[in-house]
């Protein structure tokens, strides 16, 4: 999508106001900005072009990154920032302020699931479940589940892990729809590998299908300047399903403890 | 007897008649919940946004033989609506099939007037017979492209 700058500038409030904003405030207009334009196009019933498969390839070169390095390790084209330091026995709250922030994605989702009245098991997951993307892109189900799957319910560990396969089919009677966004990200012409059809295979008959199909229902390409979401509303939720341990996240031994300590030191060499 | 049967029978039409106008394209499908189909459209591809609109951006293509068949229903919410969770509407073509659409009811009190356009995937050339909000049924075929 081709973005007139002039346009985009003068629907924040001229160059003055841009000025004011941090790099985050102006990448996170550029998606809204880029989101309304997508959203007028479907109005006026063109349709957009998405990429291949082959172009979105010929992009690899184009950075100074890769697409799957986590969101803590790269800086969206800029040098990355000093990170607070996390406290010394972190907690979920904490590495939500500190490392998941803004977290807009996934506060929404949650608030989203609950808002329609799903289970708490789902609404958790529904929080966490791209959490992990800070830390690591590909395969993020499977890399997000063994992240929670020491402190969170076994239901809400599944559904994180397979909400990433279930993502790629449709499932008219749940009301999920491949996303467009897809075609745009992975190109028109993507064909999930076999592990993902087979992982799907399994999935589809078995008694936990709905908990990941609710996340990706719930999962959505959400960005609104307005909405006002925050952690606050989960605290229960956490307080009731996330297993906290006293060491602090990060230092209790856990299966995933290392993963913990990994997104709160990114920075470390070695 | 007879008149008696014909007067019974024509205040049955009359029920009937009053309950289908309430059906062609408006309805109350909850109490405080008013609503009035007002555009039926063929696209391609769909915005899946919530019902009140909100903050979900996710949108839809079709594939080969398939069209989006848009329906927007205008809502307005009046004092007496009891907040509550709502199933996603469904639509009925002319042979009785009846499609599923991804966008979702989500606080439907939260603003007292919207608009939401519900996409359903439908084969191309389908014509939609009805569209259904929880118990109610609001008719469509006259607001189907001829």
């Amino acid at each position: 999508m081709e973005v007139d700058r002039r346009a985009f500038i003068a629907s924040l409030g001229g160059v003055a106001a841009v000025n004011l904003m941090d790099h985050e405030a102006k990448a996170e207009a550029l998606e809204h900005y880029m989101e309304e334009k997508l959203d007028e196009m479907v109005a006026g019933q063109q349709p957009e072009k998405f990429p291949t498969v082959a172009e979105i390839e010929a992009q690899i070169t184009t950075r100074p990154y890769r697409r799957g390095a986590g969101d803590v390790f790269t800086g969206r084209g800029q040098n990355v920032k000093i990170l607070e330091k996390m406290p010394d026995k972190p907690t979920l709250q904490d590495f939500f302020r500190l490392r998941f922030a803004p977290a807009n994605h996934v506060l929404q989702s949650a608030t989203r699931a609950m808002k329609t009245g799903m289970s708490e098991e789902i609404i958790l997951a529904c929080l966490l479940h791209d959490c992990v993307l800070s830390l690591i892109k590909p395969d993020h189900g499977w890399w997000g589940a063994q992240l929670f799957e020491p402190y969170i319910p076994e239901k809400s560990a599944f559904a994180i892990r397979y909400h990433q396969t279930l993502r790629f089919y449709a499932d008219d009677d749940a009301g999920y729809e491949y996303p467009d966004q897809y075609y745009r990200i992975f190109g028109h012409d993507y064909q999930p590998p076999q592990y993902i059809a087979d992982t799907y295979k399994m999935l589809k008959n078995h008694k936990w299908y709905m908990e990941p199909r609710l996340v990706t229902v719930n999962d959505l390409y959400a960005f609104d300047p307005n909405a006002k979401v925050s952690i606050e509303p989960f605290e229960d939720i956490i307080g009731r399903h996330f297993k906290q341990p006293k060491e602090g996240l990060g230092y209790d031994n856990s299966s995933s403890a290392h993963m913990w300590r990994t997104l709160a030191r990114p920075d470390n060499p070695l | 007897m007879f008149k008696t049967l014909l007067v019974g029978s024509s205040f049955a039409v009359l029920l009937a008649v009053v309950a289908s106008g309430q059906a062609a394209g408006k309805a109350q499908p909850l109490p405080g919940l008013d609503a009035t189909v007002t555009k039926v459209e063929r696209a391609a591809s769909a915005s899946l946004r919530d019902c009140p609109p909100g903050t979900n951006t996710v949108n839809a293509v079709t594939r080969p033989g398939e069209q989006f068949a848009l329906v927007t229903v205008s809502f307005k919410v009046s004092s007496s609506f009891k907040s509550a969770p709502m199933k996603r509407p469904t639509v009925t073509d002319t042979a009785d099939k009846k499609y599923n659409t991804a966008s979702t009811f989500v606080d439907v009190g939260s603003v007292p007037e919207y608009s939401c356009t519900f996409p359903f995937r439908v084969p191309e050339g389908t014509k939609l017979k009805s569209l259904q909000i929880e118990s109610s049924s609001l008719d469509l075929s006259a607001l189907e492209p001829k």
